[in-house]
């Protein structure tokens, strides 16, 4: 690990009676894949978002790649790569068309068949977004995120919705784009996701950060408190029955 | 100001809405469609001859004559003054105008009656099937039916005039209706659609302001409501529309109209948070104005108190200029109060549409 691309300090936001997001700092290391866990309403997105100058901040700070958010939201999205959560995109334009637009939206001219081949996706390049499977729709949406270059590219949720082969072939997506420099910072509900994919997670709950370490290190902590499975884990489970009924390939539903 | 950034995204806006067939299905087709309905069925036409009537005489005489006239089934009788008559017969508002002199004593077989019938000689067969037809109600009036009289009782003079169809009258009606549908509706849904589904947010994840996108976007249906109002005059004179007016003029009228239209589809489509919202409040704005501006029909069969109120629907001040323009071939100077009502309103809906514009 090199230097602290991403940093947030003491970062609050409320809305109405809800204080969404209660004083979360941490500092995300460059090429590091951080995960942020927790259920829904604990603040990921909000975190996410503040972050990415998509919300406003009350009160604390972010700075990402120098640049405080605040003072900058522009200049940090300049710098980082966003997928939404169940983000859409034109309908009437198709993926070629889309990419070289937001390309321009960052003054860049983008290869877009190259991006497409990125993510698996050359074969829809003059299809619309809305003929995508979930799959295919996530990782046009990363390619989209991808058109600038990032330094960090935020991916909120990103396999929420997709069946077990799409999950995995996101993941290795996701090791690629870790592999070719960009820092990931994603959320995810689901625990096996953050165990393969991040070198550290935070958990959060009812906006706090709860805890901070790597995966394993979280678990045998856990362990070290004295926890037992209440029963005998086998070593296999029914998701890793299914891909090896099912195959481990992509299929395109 | 990024022209490359500004140009992209006004190409995208230009696409997506060619692409869209329901915004081009509702935005081109039906207005040909309504034209190509009323046109072939002519509604509006009227099969009775209009008729111009100047009586100089005003004695028993010329009131049997007149209230023969106006007993006739075929004629659509209208009294007046010589000068005025023939102005509105100029026009194409009389097929014929007839003018009974002063000392007018009744038909006579042996001199001439002195009775003239103007017609416009671009309606010849109105000219034609009317100089009949008072021949016919004249002779009626003579004694003995008559019967034997060999040289018509009326002369008719033919003058130079325009022959103005229900065509002449729909056409301006059509291009204000269709400037209003664009603004309206492919704003008000097309823009909350990209705000409910979440389009407009990714916009917000580049460091492109989102004015860009907004101007983008209403600069891409200003050229496309004028590439229909090209269109549609097009289609109207492969109709029999007479245009006399100017066509750039016309390009600047329906400029105007389209602004008033776009800002207030942006007050709808920025305070609305889905189209559920906004389909309500945009028929509630277009179907007063689609029946009370004079799309279709002459507001004069209005009662007064509805014409007064409606004098001053943007609407209205839209369809009287493009109607002035085509038909009648003013300029700038004759249309000025429209142009006028129509920037009141431009700032108006501007205003507002600043005001309750939200982009989540």
């Amino acid at each position: 690990m090199t230097g602290t691309i991403v940093a947030a300090h003491d970062l609050r936001k409320r809305y109405g009676d809800l204080q969404a997001v209660d004083g979360v700092s941490f500092e995300i290391a460059e090429r590091e894949v951080f995960g942020i866990l927790g259920p829904n309403g604990a603040g990921k997105t909000t975190t996410l978002e503040m972050i990415e100058g998509m919300r406003t901040i009350d009160s604390g700070a972010a700075v990402v790649d120098g640049i405080d958010v605040s003072q900058d939201p522009r200049g940090v999205k300049a710098r980082i790569g966003i997928q939404l959560q169940a983000s859409s995109f034109f309908d009437e334009l198709n993926l070629v068309e889309l990419l070289e637009l937001f390309g321009h939206l960052y003054d860049r001219k983008v290869d877009a068949m190259g991006l497409l081949a990125d993510v698996e996706l050359t074969e829809k390049a003059r299809s619309q977004v809305r003929t995508l499977s979930g799959g295919q729709k996530q990782r046009f949406s990363i390619a989209a995120a991808l058109v600038n270059e990032p330094r960090v590219l935020f991916l909120d949720e990103p396999t929420t919705g997709l069946d077990p082969q799409a999950r995995r072939h996101l993941w290795g997506l996701v090791r690629q784009i870790r592999d070719r420099g960009h820092t990931v910072i994603l959320t995810t509900h689901y625990m096996e996701e953050a165990e393969e994919l991040c070198d550290r997670v935070a958990i959060m709950d009812a906006g706090r950060i709860i805890a901070l370490d790597k995966p394993l290190a979280l678990i045998d902590a856990l362990l070290g408190r004295g926890f037992s499975k209440e029963r005998v884990e086998r070593l296999a489970n029914l998701e890793d029955v299914f891909i090896d009924l099912t195959g481990h390939t992509l299929r395109e539903d | 100001m990024r022209w490359v950034v500004y140009w992209s995204l006004f190409v995208a806006s230009f696409k997506m809405f060619v692409r869209n067939r329901a915004a081009l299905f509702f935005s081109l087709f039906v207005p040909l469609l309504i034209m190509l309905i009323f046109g072939v069925l002519n509604f509006g036409g009227t099969t009775k001859i209009s008729l111009g009537l100047v009586d100089q005489a005003g004695n028993a005489a010329s009131h049997a004559l007149v209230s023969a006239l106006e007993a006739n089934p075929s004629f659509d009788v209208t009294p007046g003054d010589r000068a005025g008559e023939l102005a509105e017969l100029k026009q194409g508002h009389r097929d014929l105008v007839l003018v009974i002199p002063a000392g007018y004593q009744g038909p006579l077989t042996s001199v001439s009656s002195g009775l003239v019938a103007f017609s416009n000689r671009s309606k010849p067969e109105q000219a034609q099937i009317g100089g009949l037809l008072l021949n016919a109600v004249v002779g009626q009036l003579l004694a003995g039916g008559g019967a034997g009289s060999a040289a018509p009782l009326v002369a008719v003079q033919p003058l130079a005039g325009r022959s103005l169809g229900y065509i002449d009258f729909l056409v301006p009606g059509i291009l204000g209706l269709t400037l209003m549908q664009l603004g309206l509706f492919s704003v008000s849904f097309g823009f909350v659609q990209l705000k409910r589904t979440g389009a407009l947010r990714r916009l917000f994840a580049t460091p492109t302001s989102p004015a860009y996108f907004l101007a983008a976007q209403v600069t891409s249906r200003l050229i496309i409501g004028l590439a229909q109002v090209v269109v549609l005059l097009g289609v109207g004179l492969w109709f029999g529309l007479h245009l006399v007016g100017s066509v750039p003029l016309l390009l600047a009228i329906s400029l105007l109209g389209s602004i008033i239209f776009l800002a207030i589809g942006f007050s709808i489509a920025g305070w609305a948070k889905n189209e559920d919202q906004a389909a309500p409040v945009a028929n509630l704005v277009s179907l007063p104005m689609t029946f009370l501006s004079g799309v279709f029909f002459s507001r004069d069969a209005m009662p007064a108190f509805l014409r007064t109120v409606t004098d001053y629907l943007p609407l209205t001040y839209l369809n009287h200029a493009l109607r002035s323009v085509i038909n009648d071939g003013v300029g700038v100077g004759a249309i000025s109060g429209d142009l006028l009502g129509m920037a009141v309103w431009a700032a108006i809906a501007f205003l507002v549409a600043v005001r309750l514009f939200k982009w989540e």
